[in-house]
Protein backbone atom coordinates (compact mmCIF):
# COMPACT_ATOMS: atom_id res chain seq x y z
CA UNK A 1 0.00 0.00 0.00
CA UNK A 2 1.36 3.17 -0.96
CA UNK A 3 0.95 6.18 1.58
CA UNK A 4 0.96 9.79 0.77
CA UNK A 5 3.62 11.88 1.01
CA UNK A 6 3.19 12.95 4.57
CA UNK A 7 1.77 10.05 6.31
CA UNK A 8 4.07 8.24 9.10
CA UNK A 9 2.32 5.40 10.63
CA UNK A 10 4.45 5.89 13.72
CA UNK A 11 4.02 9.44 13.94
CA UNK A 12 -0.08 9.11 13.67
CA UNK A 13 -0.06 5.99 16.24
CA UNK A 14 1.97 8.13 18.71
CA UNK A 15 -0.44 11.08 18.22
CA UNK A 16 -2.98 9.40 18.77
CA UNK A 17 -1.36 7.75 21.97
CA UNK A 18 -1.07 11.37 23.18
CA UNK A 19 -4.16 12.80 22.48
CA UNK A 20 -5.84 9.87 24.38
CA UNK A 21 -3.62 10.56 27.36
CA UNK A 22 -3.86 14.22 27.33
CA UNK A 23 -7.94 13.79 26.66
CA UNK A 24 -7.85 11.15 30.02
CA UNK A 25 -5.72 13.47 31.86
CA UNK A 26 -7.96 16.49 31.13
CA UNK A 27 -11.55 14.95 32.29
CA UNK A 28 -9.35 13.28 35.66
CA UNK A 29 -8.56 17.06 36.86
CA UNK A 30 -12.14 18.07 35.78
CA UNK A 31 -14.06 14.90 37.39
CA UNK A 32 -11.58 14.65 40.57
CA UNK A 33 -11.81 18.65 41.72
CA UNK A 34 -15.86 18.45 41.62
CA UNK A 35 -16.15 17.47 45.07
CA UNK A 36 -13.85 20.31 46.15
CA UNK A 37 -15.99 23.17 43.82
CA UNK A 38 -19.58 21.73 44.99
CA UNK A 39 -18.51 21.86 48.69
CA UNK A 40 -17.42 25.28 48.17
CA UNK A 41 -18.62 26.54 45.17
CA UNK A 42 -15.43 28.77 45.11
CA UNK A 43 -14.94 30.43 41.62
CA UNK A 44 -11.43 30.21 40.89
CA UNK A 45 -11.74 25.89 41.30
CA UNK A 46 -14.89 26.57 39.05
CA UNK A 47 -12.67 28.17 36.17
CA UNK A 48 -9.71 25.62 36.81
CA UNK A 49 -12.42 23.00 36.07
CA UNK A 50 -13.75 24.38 33.12
CA UNK A 51 -10.57 24.86 31.72
CA UNK A 52 -9.37 22.06 31.80
CA UNK A 53 -13.30 20.21 30.62
CA UNK A 54 -12.62 22.65 27.49
CA UNK A 55 -8.77 21.30 26.95
CA UNK A 56 -10.15 18.05 27.11
CA UNK A 57 -12.66 18.98 24.49
CA UNK A 58 -10.41 20.27 22.10
CA UNK A 59 -7.99 17.13 22.63
CA UNK A 60 -10.98 14.83 21.54
CA UNK A 61 -11.14 17.14 18.34
CA UNK A 62 -7.88 16.95 17.88
CA UNK A 63 -8.07 13.21 18.37
CA UNK A 64 -10.79 13.09 15.94
CA UNK A 65 -9.17 15.29 13.28
CA UNK A 66 -5.90 12.35 13.80
CA UNK A 67 -8.33 9.75 12.80
CA UNK A 68 -10.02 11.67 9.77
CA UNK A 69 -6.55 11.85 8.11
CA UNK A 70 -6.00 8.24 9.21
CA UNK A 71 -9.44 7.75 7.18
CA UNK A 72 -7.75 8.75 4.19
CA UNK A 73 -5.07 5.63 4.26
CA UNK A 74 -7.43 2.58 6.27
CA UNK A 75 -10.31 3.17 4.62
CA UNK A 76 -11.34 3.58 0.66
CA UNK A 77 -12.53 6.90 1.04
CA UNK A 78 -11.36 10.46 1.16
CA UNK A 79 -12.49 13.17 3.24
CA UNK A 80 -11.24 16.65 1.32
CA UNK A 81 -9.12 19.16 3.60
CA UNK A 82 -11.12 21.82 3.51
CA UNK A 83 -14.18 19.50 4.81
CA UNK A 84 -11.88 18.77 7.85
CA UNK A 85 -11.43 22.17 8.51
CA UNK A 86 -15.25 23.11 8.11
CA UNK A 87 -15.98 20.50 10.45
CA UNK A 88 -13.60 21.27 12.64
CA UNK A 89 -12.15 24.52 13.39
CA UNK A 90 -15.47 26.14 14.44
CA UNK A 91 -15.66 24.01 17.60
CA UNK A 92 -11.97 23.60 17.92
CA UNK A 93 -11.53 27.23 17.88
CA UNK A 94 -14.52 27.72 20.39
CA UNK A 95 -13.02 24.97 23.20
CA UNK A 96 -9.53 26.11 23.02
CA UNK A 97 -9.76 29.84 22.98
CA UNK A 98 -12.44 29.37 26.14
CA UNK A 99 -9.67 26.46 27.83
CA UNK A 100 -7.08 29.29 28.12
CA UNK A 101 -9.93 32.20 28.82
CA UNK A 102 -10.62 30.10 32.09
CA UNK A 103 -6.62 29.59 32.73
CA UNK A 104 -6.33 33.01 32.97
CA UNK A 105 -9.79 33.89 34.61
CA UNK A 106 -8.87 31.09 37.53
CA UNK A 107 -5.87 33.26 38.64
CA UNK A 108 -7.50 36.93 37.75
CA UNK A 109 -10.63 36.42 39.03
CA UNK A 110 -10.36 38.18 41.62
CA UNK A 111 -9.63 41.61 40.33
CA UNK A 112 -12.38 41.38 38.12
CA UNK A 113 -16.31 41.09 38.08
CA UNK A 114 -17.03 37.59 37.31
CA UNK A 115 -19.65 37.85 34.62
CA UNK A 116 -18.45 40.42 32.77
CA UNK A 117 -15.28 38.54 32.67
CA UNK A 118 -17.20 35.61 31.44
CA UNK A 119 -18.96 37.38 28.75
CA UNK A 120 -16.46 38.97 27.25
CA UNK A 121 -14.23 35.41 26.85
CA UNK A 122 -17.18 33.76 25.30
CA UNK A 123 -17.91 36.51 22.54
CA UNK A 124 -13.85 36.39 22.15
CA UNK A 125 -14.27 32.65 22.03
CA UNK A 126 -17.13 32.95 19.27
CA UNK A 127 -15.84 35.42 17.42
CA UNK A 128 -12.29 34.17 16.77
CA UNK A 129 -13.67 30.73 16.23
CA UNK A 130 -16.30 32.52 13.99
CA UNK A 131 -13.10 34.02 12.14
CA UNK A 132 -10.83 31.15 11.59
CA UNK A 133 -14.29 28.90 10.00
CA UNK A 134 -14.47 31.60 7.69
CA UNK A 135 -10.97 32.08 6.55
CA UNK A 136 -10.43 28.50 6.67
CA UNK A 137 -7.31 28.53 8.89
CA UNK A 138 -5.87 27.35 11.95
CA UNK A 139 -3.12 29.83 11.67
CA UNK A 140 -5.22 32.49 12.11
CA UNK A 141 -6.99 30.75 15.72
CA UNK A 142 -2.71 29.89 16.47
CA UNK A 143 -2.53 33.77 15.91
CA UNK A 144 -5.12 34.91 18.17
CA UNK A 145 -4.51 32.29 20.83
CA UNK A 146 -1.14 33.17 21.17
CA UNK A 147 -1.96 37.17 21.67
CA UNK A 148 -4.51 35.86 24.58
CA UNK A 149 -1.73 34.43 26.37
CA UNK A 150 1.07 36.75 26.28
CA UNK A 151 -2.30 38.96 27.49
CA UNK A 152 -2.38 35.78 30.27
CA UNK A 153 1.19 36.26 30.92
CA UNK A 154 1.17 39.98 31.04
CA UNK A 155 -1.75 40.73 33.06
CA UNK A 156 -0.87 37.94 35.91
CA UNK A 157 3.14 39.64 35.88
CA UNK A 158 1.35 42.96 36.28
CA UNK A 159 -0.97 41.62 39.17
CA UNK A 160 1.52 39.26 41.11
CA UNK A 161 4.41 41.86 40.78
CA UNK A 162 5.39 42.14 43.98
CA UNK A 163 6.05 38.65 44.00
CA UNK A 164 10.00 37.70 43.23
CA UNK A 165 9.46 34.17 41.86
CA UNK A 166 7.56 32.88 39.07
CA UNK A 167 5.58 29.48 40.99
CA UNK A 168 5.97 26.37 39.82
CA UNK A 169 1.78 26.16 39.20
CA UNK A 170 2.42 29.18 37.11
CA UNK A 171 4.54 27.89 34.74
CA UNK A 172 2.85 24.84 34.57
CA UNK A 173 -0.10 26.75 33.44
CA UNK A 174 1.81 28.64 30.65
CA UNK A 175 3.03 24.96 29.81
CA UNK A 176 -0.25 23.39 29.22
CA UNK A 177 -1.30 27.11 27.32
CA UNK A 178 1.63 26.57 25.07
CA UNK A 179 1.53 23.38 24.27
CA UNK A 180 -1.93 23.39 23.26
CA UNK A 181 -0.44 26.03 20.63
CA UNK A 182 2.43 24.33 19.49
CA UNK A 183 -0.18 21.00 19.14
CA UNK A 184 -2.58 23.45 16.89
CA UNK A 185 -0.12 24.47 15.25
CA UNK A 186 0.89 21.42 13.62
CA UNK A 187 -2.43 19.76 13.35
CA UNK A 188 -2.65 20.39 9.46
CA UNK A 189 -0.54 18.42 6.91
CA UNK A 190 2.47 18.34 6.29
CA UNK A 191 3.91 18.85 9.62
CA UNK A 192 5.67 22.13 10.05
CA UNK A 193 7.67 20.46 12.92
CA UNK A 194 10.17 17.84 12.58
CA UNK A 195 9.60 13.94 14.01
CA UNK A 196 11.93 14.70 17.22
CA UNK A 197 9.95 17.97 17.82
CA UNK A 198 6.78 16.73 17.52
CA UNK A 199 7.77 13.81 19.78
CA UNK A 200 9.42 15.83 22.17
CA UNK A 201 6.72 18.65 22.39
CA UNK A 202 4.43 15.65 23.21
CA UNK A 203 6.45 13.98 25.92
CA UNK A 204 7.04 17.41 27.58
CA UNK A 205 3.07 17.82 27.51
CA UNK A 206 2.05 14.58 29.07
CA UNK A 207 4.73 15.42 31.44
CA UNK A 208 2.92 18.90 32.72
CA UNK A 209 -0.64 16.85 32.52
CA UNK A 210 0.73 14.02 34.72
CA UNK A 211 2.75 16.69 37.26
CA UNK A 212 -0.84 18.31 37.66
CA UNK A 213 -2.74 15.61 37.86
CA UNK A 214 -0.04 14.51 41.03
CA UNK A 215 -0.30 17.61 42.62
CA UNK A 216 -3.99 17.68 42.62
CA UNK A 217 -4.05 14.11 43.98
CA UNK A 218 -2.23 15.32 46.92
CA UNK A 219 -5.51 17.56 47.71
CA UNK A 220 -8.16 16.60 46.17
CA UNK A 221 -9.02 12.94 48.31
CA UNK B 1 -6.01 40.69 47.99
CA UNK B 2 -9.37 42.43 49.02
CA UNK B 3 -11.26 40.38 47.47
CA UNK B 4 -9.35 36.88 47.53
CA UNK B 5 -9.00 37.43 51.32
CA UNK B 6 -13.06 38.28 51.36
CA UNK B 7 -13.41 34.98 49.32
CA UNK B 8 -11.33 33.08 51.85
CA UNK B 9 -12.79 34.39 54.36
CA UNK B 10 -16.19 33.08 53.42
CA UNK B 11 -14.58 29.50 53.50
CA UNK B 12 -13.68 30.19 56.45
CA UNK B 13 -17.01 31.64 58.40
CA UNK B 14 -18.71 28.51 56.82
CA UNK B 15 -15.80 26.67 58.41
CA UNK B 16 -16.28 28.15 61.89
CA UNK B 17 -19.46 27.80 62.29
CA UNK B 18 -20.10 24.25 61.60
CA UNK B 19 -16.95 23.64 63.54
CA UNK B 20 -18.88 25.59 66.38
CA UNK B 21 -21.98 23.32 65.83
CA UNK B 22 -20.29 20.20 65.65
CA UNK B 23 -17.88 20.90 69.00
CA UNK B 24 -21.71 21.73 70.96
CA UNK B 25 -22.38 17.85 70.36
CA UNK B 26 -23.93 18.55 66.61
CA UNK B 27 -26.96 20.39 68.45
CA UNK B 28 -27.01 24.19 69.21
CA UNK B 29 -29.80 26.74 69.57
CA UNK B 30 -29.86 29.61 66.66
CA UNK B 31 -29.43 32.52 69.66
CA UNK B 32 -25.95 30.80 70.65
CA UNK B 33 -24.46 30.07 67.42
CA UNK B 34 -24.87 33.87 66.49
CA UNK B 35 -22.80 34.68 69.95
CA UNK B 36 -20.09 32.39 69.01
CA UNK B 37 -19.89 32.78 65.48
CA UNK B 38 -18.97 37.02 65.86
CA UNK B 39 -21.02 37.48 62.83
CA UNK B 40 -23.24 40.33 62.52
CA UNK B 41 -27.47 39.97 62.34
CA UNK B 42 -27.45 40.40 59.13
CA UNK B 43 -23.99 38.35 57.98
CA UNK B 44 -24.80 35.57 60.48
CA UNK B 45 -28.66 35.38 58.30
CA UNK B 46 -26.83 35.34 54.74
CA UNK B 47 -24.38 32.62 55.96
CA UNK B 48 -27.25 31.08 58.03
CA UNK B 49 -30.00 30.64 54.99
CA UNK B 50 -26.79 29.72 52.36
CA UNK B 51 -25.72 26.92 54.64
CA UNK B 52 -29.09 25.77 55.11
CA UNK B 53 -29.82 26.19 51.06
CA UNK B 54 -26.53 24.06 50.60
CA UNK B 55 -28.10 21.35 53.10
CA UNK B 56 -24.95 21.94 55.16
CA UNK B 57 -26.85 22.07 58.31
CA UNK B 58 -30.63 21.47 59.21
CA UNK B 59 -33.24 22.26 61.65
CA UNK B 60 -34.73 20.45 63.89
CA UNK B 61 -37.62 20.99 66.96
CA UNK B 62 -37.85 18.90 69.73
CA UNK B 63 -41.16 17.94 71.18
CA UNK B 64 -41.23 21.10 73.05
CA UNK B 65 -40.99 23.54 70.00
CA UNK B 66 -37.70 24.36 70.75
CA UNK B 67 -35.81 24.47 67.49
CA UNK B 68 -31.89 23.18 67.31
CA UNK B 69 -29.45 23.42 64.62
CA UNK B 70 -27.27 20.45 63.17
CA UNK B 71 -24.96 19.22 60.85
CA UNK B 72 -26.11 16.94 57.87
CA UNK B 73 -23.52 14.55 56.67
CA UNK B 74 -22.27 17.23 53.99
CA UNK B 75 -21.60 19.42 56.65
CA UNK B 76 -18.88 17.16 58.30
CA UNK B 77 -17.75 16.49 55.20
CA UNK B 78 -16.81 20.41 54.71
CA UNK B 79 -15.76 20.41 57.85
CA UNK B 80 -13.43 17.24 57.03
CA UNK B 81 -12.40 18.76 53.75
CA UNK B 82 -11.89 21.93 54.51
CA UNK B 83 -8.09 21.76 54.79
CA UNK B 84 -7.18 19.78 52.11
CA UNK B 85 -9.56 22.42 49.80
CA UNK B 86 -7.38 25.46 50.73
CA UNK B 87 -4.54 23.64 50.65
CA UNK B 88 -5.74 23.31 46.91
CA UNK B 89 -6.86 26.90 46.03
CA UNK B 90 -3.34 28.13 47.48
CA UNK B 91 -1.18 25.59 45.75
CA UNK B 92 -3.18 26.34 42.12
CA UNK B 93 -3.27 30.35 43.30
CA UNK B 94 -6.83 29.89 42.21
Amino acid sequence: MEFPHFFDPFLLGTELLFTTIAVVFCFLIYFRTRESYELTKYEGIKYFRDAFLFFGLSYVLRFLLSLAFLSRIAFDFIIPRSMFVTLFILPLGYFSTIGIFYLIFSSIWKRFKGKNLLILGHTIAILLSIISFLTRSHLILLLFQSVLLLFGIVSNSIMRKSEKKVSQIRILYLLVSLLWLINLWIIDRPRPLSFEIDIISELVSLAVFVILYYKISKWVR
Amino acid sequence: MGQMNKKRDRLEVIFDVLKIIRDKQNSIKPTPLLRYSNLSSSSFSDYYNELVAKEFIKEITDKKGKKYITLTDKGFEYLEKYKLILGFIDEFEL
